[in-house]
């Protein structure tokens, strides 16, 4: 699955250093490991006792709250839309990256759409795998789509309603 | 031109709504070139408001908390002309819809929308719909603060919200600001009640899981008082517990009701204010800066207090019956001593519920200009309002809405019927509504009778989904199939009023359309024979119960 | 009299992509917005494939699907059920026309 990263140039697929393990096979001792939250959750010390980064990836029922404790301690965490009209993860997402700080990569994996990036973006993803084509030109252009945004989210951005009381503030003083 | 009293979209807004109609012709350009499917852009175009229905498009127009400005109407009517067949239908949930449209002129009526500050944003789609109001806001005597302050803010909230644009389901947000529920908030997924404590402080009821459809629930009380500044955040946490334990393993049991129901309102309650304790400290309170900035654009018009007595309205009412009917079903009192909110019936009889013609619309806008500060409101029983007229100018309003064929004194009586667009139109329905409504509409056309009838609210639905609420009906009519004729099964009892809200209870078996007239006759005539002193249908109803009325209903078909 | 109602007379119809409008396929497998002009499958297995060449050719139009008619003696159609008549023949009550200002 062709991934992409923001930030990456224009239109390019990057390469996915991670090594995916199924749950029943062996964890190498070093290298970039991507394991199943369930596989994290019976496994933790041992995946962590290694050498090399250890990423999860969570179906869009799992609880991220679980993670909390652990949220310095991974490198990626994959996000998954079984179809893309199926939005919980962007609720994972916020979770992940404001309530918990997670800093590491956030990557949105299965139904990922074009038209779906600016709201990803805005939930804090910066990594994903598409099918689509054109995703890596739109994923370039889609923080410039919309230049206001109404709501606080993980992205920083401050929402209109601030910027609004800023400038009437200026305007004040 | 006399200004708004409402929220003037500023420099921002402009360019959030100018930048998503760019977004969505480049989608419509990409759908039409193949690039994507029609699985894939569905979801988009029911974001921007378009449907297909079973003629062709119908684009559902956003008039957010039924607000709207005469320059408005006049677009509106203008865009009808342009790119529709010069006639527009006035929804339920305060929305215009425009049934013709051609895809690939849906970019340019949202850029000649968004001309005046409107938009068809997340009117469809499993998002945050399209906020509702009492259509009497910032006019009516009972109100204890004008709605439209906080629905403005929700709007802006929910609008291309990240996080719950891909919601289970769709999601409808109704808010009162008076005693006098008139945005029926106990049937929506969330309900806001602003109300008065003890302390004379005043704050949110918030209801949560009320709705209509195919599973009709009277919503619960999550919150019995919410501070005003803490709403988005209380919002932000309800839809994040929806959104991530709402159903989507079954589209008819994906609404929030379900979960409510399923979960128990407990349970909801617990999962809501744990993320709330979580999200309430956040950057989603609202300052009180915030709020004043936009409770300024809501200053209601200076108007001049002037008396409540005036000889023109007096000869009028005493010389001409339909004047004097007019001024007791269409005016209704004013917060302002001298001043009354007047309804424009959309339902004159034998026409189809809540239609306007290009011309009638700018006649309705004319209106506004001369009598009502250029403002209008669209209420969830389709019809206009004009909210700020001077009792003096009744009878002009009156003989002008005359000329447009809207003066029908028929507000909340028999013939003011609320109707879904139906089969006629709509790709979801099982049965016709529209010629239903006009059938019942021409047979009681007479005024005199209606008013003696009195208060009586007649709901018509073509299908399950409810569009036409017939589940709060006094008389609910819902439209089924069975093997490929037109049935319509009949209900009594149900309300939306605050305190009183009920569903409906289903008579029997369905009649076939040809008995529709008959079978409201019949309820009308058990209701006259069996009325109490200053009893309306449905207190009749529920005194003496369904059995008289099914009865009777029964043995004249 | 209308003939054959068992339901083996199928026509396909779809929407037009760009405009929305009502089109059913012809024999020559473009699509048409007169019915008259619909090709017509007499059987199930001919129904088969005349909706396997819709769906060849629905890169203009939405989602094709057969539609049940019935054949009058002297070859006019019309569909079975209610919905599909109203998609083939319109409203069934007169709309306000954009310059009226009462219902009429």
């Amino acid at each position: 699955m062709p991934l992409y990263r923001e930030g990456a140039p224009s239109g390019l697929v990057v390469e996915d250093p991670w090594l995916r393990l199924a749950d029943d096979a062996a964890v190498p001792a070093d290298g970039m490991v991507l394991v199943s939250f369930a596989r994290w959750r019976e496994a933790r010390a041992a995946l962590l006792a290694r050498r090399g980064p250890v990423g999860v990836v969570l179906a869009n029922t799992d609880p991220v709250e679980a993670l909390a404790a652990d949220v310095s301690r991974l490198d990626l965490m994959v996000l998954h839309f079984p179809k893309f009209s199926d939005g919980r993860a962007y609720s994972q997402a916020r979770l992940l990256r404001g309530r918990f700080g997670y800093q590491g990569e956030l990557r949105a994996s299965g139904g990922v759409l074009q038209d779906q990036i600016a709201f990803m973006l805005r939930c804090g993803f910066d990594s994903f795998e598409s099918e689509q084509k054109g995703f890596g030109e739109a994923l370039a252009k889609a923080r410039t789509l919309f230049s206001v945004v109404y709501q606080p989210t993980e992205d920083g951005r401050s929402p209109a309603s601030l910027l609004r009381l800023k400038r009437r503030n200026v305007l004040v003083s | 031109m006399p200004d708004t009293y409402f929220y003037r979209y500023d420099d921002y807004d402009r360019t959030l709504v100018s930048e998503r109609v760019d977004q969505f012709r480049d989608q419509v350009r990409r759908r039409l070139a193949g690039e994507l499917t029609e699985e894939q852009f569905k979801p988009l175009r029911l974001t921007n408001g378009l449907y297909l229905q079973l003629h062709a498009y119908m684009l559902r127009v956003a008039i957010p908390y039924g607000t709207l400005s005469s320059r408005q109407l006049r677009k509106l009517a203008d865009i009808s002309r342009k790119y529709d067949r010069g006639y527009g239908h006035f929804t339920t949930r305060q929305n215009l819809q425009l049934n013709w449209i051609k895809l690939e002129d849906a970019p340019d009526a949202l850029a000649a929308l968004a001309e005046v500050d409107m938009h068809a944003l997340q009117t469809s789609g499993n998002c945050i719909r399209n906020v509702t109001a009492d259509h009497f806001a910032g006019a009516a005597a009972d109100e204890i603060e004008d709605p439209r302050i906080w629905a403005e803010i929700v709007r802006q909230w929910s609008t291309l919200h990240p996080e719950f644009t891909f919601l289970p389901r769709k999601f409808k947000i109704a808010i009162t600001g008076s005693p006098n529920d008139r945005a029926a908030v106990r049937v929506h997924d969330i309900g806001l009640r602003l109300w008065r404590n003890e302390q004379g402080e005043v704050g949110f009821e918030v209801i949560v899981g009320g709705g209509l459809g195919r599973t009709p629930m009277i919503g619960k009380t999550l919150r019995e008082f919410l501070p005003k500044n803490e709403l988005l955040a209380y919002l932000e946490a309800t839809l994040r517990v929806y959104n991530r334990y709402g159903r989507r393993d079954n589209l008819y049991k994906a609404r929030i009701k379900i979960l409510v129901h399923e979960v128990g309102v407990e349970k909801m309650r617990a999962d809501v204010e744990a993320e709330y304790a979580e999200t309430r400290d956040g950057l989603l309170g609202l300052s009180d800066e915030t709020i004043e900035a936009i409770s300024q654009q809501f200053a209601p018009p200076d108007l001049p207090p002037r008396s409540n007595l005036a000889g023109a309205v007096e000869a009028l009412r005493l010389e001409d019956r339909d004047f004097a009917l007019w001024l007791k079903s269409n005016v209704a009192p004013h917060r302002v001593k001298g001043y009354a909110i007047v309804t424009a019936s959309l339902k004159p009889a034998g026409a189809p519920p809540g239609d306007a013609s290009a011309v009638q619309m700018e006649g309705v806008a004319d209106i506004a200009d001369a009598y009502s500060q250029g403002e209008l409101r669209v209420s969830h029983e389709q019809n206009l309002i004009f909210p700020h007229v001077a009792i003096e100018d009744l009878p002009a309003v009156y003989a002008a809405l005359g000329r447009l064929g809207f003066a029908e004194a028929n507000v909340g009586k028999i013939t003011d019927i609320i109707a879904c667009p139906g089969l006629d139109y709509c790709a979801l329905a099982n049965a016709r509504s529209i010629p239903v409504a006009q059938r019942i509409s021409s047979h009681f056309a007479g005024l005199a009778r209606q008013h003696d009838i009195g208060d009586l609210k007649i709901k018509i639905s073509g299908c399950i989904n409810a569009c036409g609420h017939h589940h709060v009906g006094h008389i609910g009519i819902l439209g089924v199939d069975k093997n490929g004729v037109e049935l319509y099964q009949i209900s009594l009892g149900g309300d939306v009023d605050f305190g009183k809200t009920a569903l409906g209870t289903i008579l029997g078996p369905a009649v076939t359309a040809d008995k529709v007239v008959e079978a409201v006759d019949s309820l009308v005539t058990t209701y006259l024979d069996s009325r109490g002193d200053g009893e309306r249908f449905v207190d009749t109803f529920r005194r003496i119960g369904a059995e008289p009325f099914k009865d009777r209903m029964y043995a004249a078909l | 009299m209308a003939k054959n109602l068992s339901g083996d007379l199928q026509v396909a119809s779809a929407n037009r992509l760009s405009d929305g409008v009502v089109v059913w396929l012809d024999d020559a497998g473009d699509w048409t917005s007169r019915l008259d002009r619909a090709a017509i499958a007499r059987d199930k297995r001919t129904g088969e494939i005349l909706l396997l060449r819709a769906q060849a050719e629905a890169f203009a139009v939405i989602d094709p699907f057969l539609v049940a008619v019935t054949e009058d003696d002297d070859g006019t159609i019309e569909p079975l059920s209610l919905r599909e008549k109203i998609r083939a023949s319109g409203l069934t009550f007169d709309v306000i026309a954009a310059d009226a200002v009462r219902y009429a």
